[in-house]
């Protein structure tokens, strides 16, 4: 009886692991997929490995062998980039979530501005300021950041002020420690930090709307993982996504 | 003028306690067996050692005491320091070696291009440290000693590490130092010959205890101290050349108050000199022997005689009219002349025993 | 002559581009500046730990070898957390002397600096422990104080060892990323050291035969260092003696 007592005791964190599913996700859905993993955990299941970063990074991870069950990307091109590679399990792909891309600055020095064509960005950063965002070479938040630039004729003046973040939560670090007077970020990054307020909404026509396509990984594919997808498009995981800040389709 | 030095430090394995006084200018040896202390001392000289207790006092000037406080930091205290090892900084040719406390001294008297020739280091100017030999660099280290202008000069063995033939080659250098410094010099050694060519006063240390002080003339004709039970051991008696007699070949020499023959020596008459007289070497009579060779036939008193177990033989002092001479004999020869103290005795040395040291 | 100008220009370009040239230069830029800034208060640190007693000293010791043992995205989250514009060494560096640290090459040398100097300052003591202590008493009998014997015995006695830590503080440099790109963030001719523009190259598809390319550079202004430092260190020995 001992012996399959201690058997067991060595065998069950073996067993846990196989069953234990890993969750690349980016960087903006930290907390909201933190408050999903506990829910998972609640109704019995072992608990999720979660690894966030930018979508950029992650992806190019899983290209590389990285072993990830689930993928959720910040846009498209990067969950379009692995379905090229055929990497994900195309049947199993769903854009979940949507954003809004705003304009922050520090909570102690609050602003309002109605962003549009040519609004006041230039003078908010002063003579040497930096926008904060991810890199528009790769980061998602960056890119969005650049096309409505681009669409607000912003983009030529503003290209070289940028300080070009590895993801999106480095750049809210940065306006909020008070080295970048503006950033751009999500709505739901806002959200979550108290050192940061919402200065102006960009207006969705002006970049490509923010998804969030969330898809299972090839060689991740198992009947856990699809159980884990499921989960996230049902209602307990809906509600944490909305409570968040997320657009939710 | 003096060099006055009390000592008193506990180690865990050994307890020095020492005073005493050396007239200044002149060699102080510090004589011993290894152990015995002598480092020690001269570490607290120097201020590399902060003693329990020490008072140390060049000419009247104080470089450490603890009764009332006062201690000289090493760099402070103008005492040029000979370290065994040599200690030249390898990173610096002769030259700026030479220096080095040359320029962090207020100006002194002795003069760069004065030791450079004292020591015959000229040709070694330019050249480092790691490229000379240990006597060479020996010599280098005294010379940057004295030329950071000290009013006292400590020598810890410094000739300890070298060869026999390294030895012989630098003894001259230290004999020419020591007439041509007005310098008082604290020097450690166990070597017995550096003592005879070098010491003006002797003081012996044993077991971190001083066994006795006082002139090397004086101390090295004592049959009391351990001194004397060495197999090379003999009285040092300063002398002075009185004439020369070229047809004989002989010179005579007059020191501790009697005249001694030599083998024709170079000197000119009236240099001063100082003779060894080792002890085995030394006759004792009743009456002067007919018909025998040697030359020096001197009398005086028979001072103590103390028995040499070690050697089952035994040491008399034979006292001087200002001076005296140790001799070895057996107790048979004691008994046969009946000797004893306060009798007269006549002292029989060839002169070809006699050793001629340099002033 | 334009026309040699000119195929210089165009052999350049062949070799990298302009951003890359920047991205050379900035490193080279950012190494020299950590290790001229970081070495003299290494040595500093150095001496002061093998030559002193004091109450704090382990935590001291400790405190120095923490960027080697943290995470580098940590120590640069430190590092935004104090010099940063609201952080206590900042906030007076900008009050005082209107500096600014974070996005300019002055925060990536920081950064870099920081990271380096728990190996600069083992290098260091290394060789002041192995310097005799024989020699300094000598200085001392000669008339040298403390500052004295520490300027003319002390430190070249211990130079080869000083080499070495600016050395490794150089390869390392070279290759510093997590604390520059957190605390300095990714700026193009400001702080994107060459680590930072392979990590921005290989995020973009296709990037990897440009990322290739600097990595190469990297390595030769390695091994252009080590080269130079085996040089010195010849000099330095034969100097010695040794």
């Amino acid at each position: 009886m001992r012996f399959l007592l201690a058997l067991f005791v060595l065998l069950a964190p073996i067993a846990a692991r196989a069953q234990q599913l890993t969750v690349f996700a980016a960087a903006s859905l930290t907390d909201a997929m933190k408050d999903v993993s506990t829910q998972w955990t609640q109704a019995g299941h072992p608990p999720l490995r979660l690894s966030f970063g930018s979508s950029s990074t992650l992806a190019l991870q899983i290209e590389h062998g990285a072993p990830a069950n689930l993928f959720a990307s910040a846009d498209e091109k990067w969950m379009d980039y692995l379905a090229g590679k055929n990497l994900i399990a195309a049947d199993t792909r769903k854009d979940l979530l949507g954003n809004d891309l705003v304009l922050v600055v520090a909570a102690d020095h609050p602003q309002h501005v109605t962003i549009g064509p040519g609004f006041i960005l230039l003078a908010m950063l002063g003579p040497d300021g930096r926008l904060a965002t991810g890199d528009p070479a790769h980061v998602p938040v960056g890119i969005y950041a650049e096309q409505s630039l681009k669409k607000l004729d912003l983009w030529d003046a503003v290209a070289p002020r940028l300080a070009r973040a590895a993801d999106v939560r480095s750049a809210l670090l940065l306006v909020e420690r008070g080295e970048a007077p503006a950033g751009i970020v999500y709505a739901t990054d806002a959200a979550v930090s108290k050192a940061v307020m919402v200065a102006g909404t960009f207006p969705a026509n002006t970049h490509d709307p923010v998804a969030y396509p969330f898809a299972v990984t090839k060689t991740g594919d198992t009947a856990d993982a699809r159980a884990l997808l499921t989960f996230l498009v049902g209602p307990e995981a809906r509600a944490i996504f909305v409570k968040r800040g997320f657009k939710v389709e | 003028m003096s060099l006055s030095v009390r000592l008193h430090h506990r180690f865990p394995s050994i307890e020095i306690d020492v005073a005493f006084d050396t007239p200044s200018p002149g060699v102080t040896v510090l004589f011993g067996p290894s152990g015995a202390g002598k480092s020690t001392i001269i570490a607290a000289a120097a201020g590399l050692l902060r003693a329990d207790e020490c008072r140390v006092a060049v000419d009247g000037r104080l470089l450490s005491d603890t009764a009332s406080g006062t201690w000289l930091a090493p760099e402070r205290r103008r005492v040029g320091l000979v370290f065994q090892d040599a200690r030249l900084f390898p990173h610096m040719s002769v030259a700026t070696n030479l220096r080095f406390g040359l320029r962090r001294a207020p100006d002194g008297r002795v003069l760069f291009d004065e030791v450079v020739a004292l020591l015959g280091i000229e040709a070694l100017l330019d050249r480092r440290p790691h490229t000379l030999s240990g006597g060479e660099r020996q010599r280098v280290a005294i010379g940057r000693a004295l030329l950071a202008q000290p009013h006292l000069l400590l020598m810890d063995e410094p000739l300890a590490s070298l060869d026999a033939a390294r030895k012989v080659e630098i003894m001259p250098y230290l004999i020419r130092l020591k007439t041509a410094l007005n310098l008082p010099v604290l020097y450690v050694t166990h070597a017995l010959d550096e003592v005879a060519r070098l010491a003006d006063s002797i003081v012996l240390i044993e077991a971190g205890r001083l066994l006795a002080s006082g002139s090397a003339a004086e101390i090295s004709a004592r049959a009391d101290l351990p001194l004397a039970r060495r197999d090379d051991t003999g009285a040092l008696l300063p002398c002075r050349i009185a004439s020369h007699d070229t047809d004989r070949e002989l010179t005579l020499l007059e020191g501790g108050g009697a005249a001694f023959w030599v083998p024709l020596l170079d000197s000119p008459q009236g240099s001063p000199c100082r003779i060894r007289i080792p002890a085995r070497e030394v006759i004792l009579a009743g009456k002067p022997p007919d018909a025998i060779s040697l030359h020096n036939i001197v009398s005086g008193t028979v001072r103590r005689i103390i028995a040499d177990p070690t050697r089952r033989s035994v040491l008399v002092e034979v006292g001087l009219a200002d001076g005296a001479l140790l001799s070895r004999v057996t107790q048979d020869a004691i008994a046969r002349l009946a000797l004893s103290p306060r009798k007269p005795v006549l002292a029989l040395i060839k002169s070809t025993s006699i050793e001629v040291l340099a002033g | 002559m334009p026309f040699s100008s000119n195929a210089a220009s165009r052999l350049n370009n062949l070799l990298l581009s302009p951003e890359e040239w920047e991205a050379v230069r900035l490193t080279l830029v950012v190494a020299a500046r950590a290790v001229g800034c970081g070495l003299p208060l290494a040595v500093l640190t150095a001496w002061v730990l093998t030559r002193y007693r004091f109450p704090g000293r382990p935590v001291m010791n400790a405190l120095v070898h923490l960027p080697l043992v943290l995470p580098p995205v940590v120590t640069g989250w430190l590092l935004l957390i104090i010099f940063g514009i609201r952080g206590p060494i900042g906030s007076l560096l900008y009050d005082w002397f209107g500096v600014r640290l974070v996005f300019t090459t002055a925060g990536a040398s920081l950064a870099c600096a920081v990271m380096t100097f728990p190996l600069m300052v083992r290098a260091v003591r290394l060789s002041l422990e192995a310097v005799d202590p024989g020699l300094e008493q000598a200085a001392q009998t000669l008339g040298a104080g403390r500052f004295d014997r520490l300027i003319n015995v002390t430190l070249p006695l211990a130079s080869p060892g000083i080499l070495v830590g600016a050395i490794v503080a150089y390869a390392t440099s070279l290759g510093e990323f997590g604390a520059v790109i957190t605390f300095a963030a990714n700026i193009p001719g400001q702080t994107q050291t060459l680590p930072l523009a392979i990590f921005t190259a290989l995020q973009v598809p296709g990037g990897e035969a440009k990322a290739a390319e600097l990595s190469l550079v990297s390595v030769v202004l390695a091994l252009i260092g080590l080269l130079l430092s085996e040089w010195a260190n010849k000099r330095l020995n034969a100097v010695l003696g040794r």
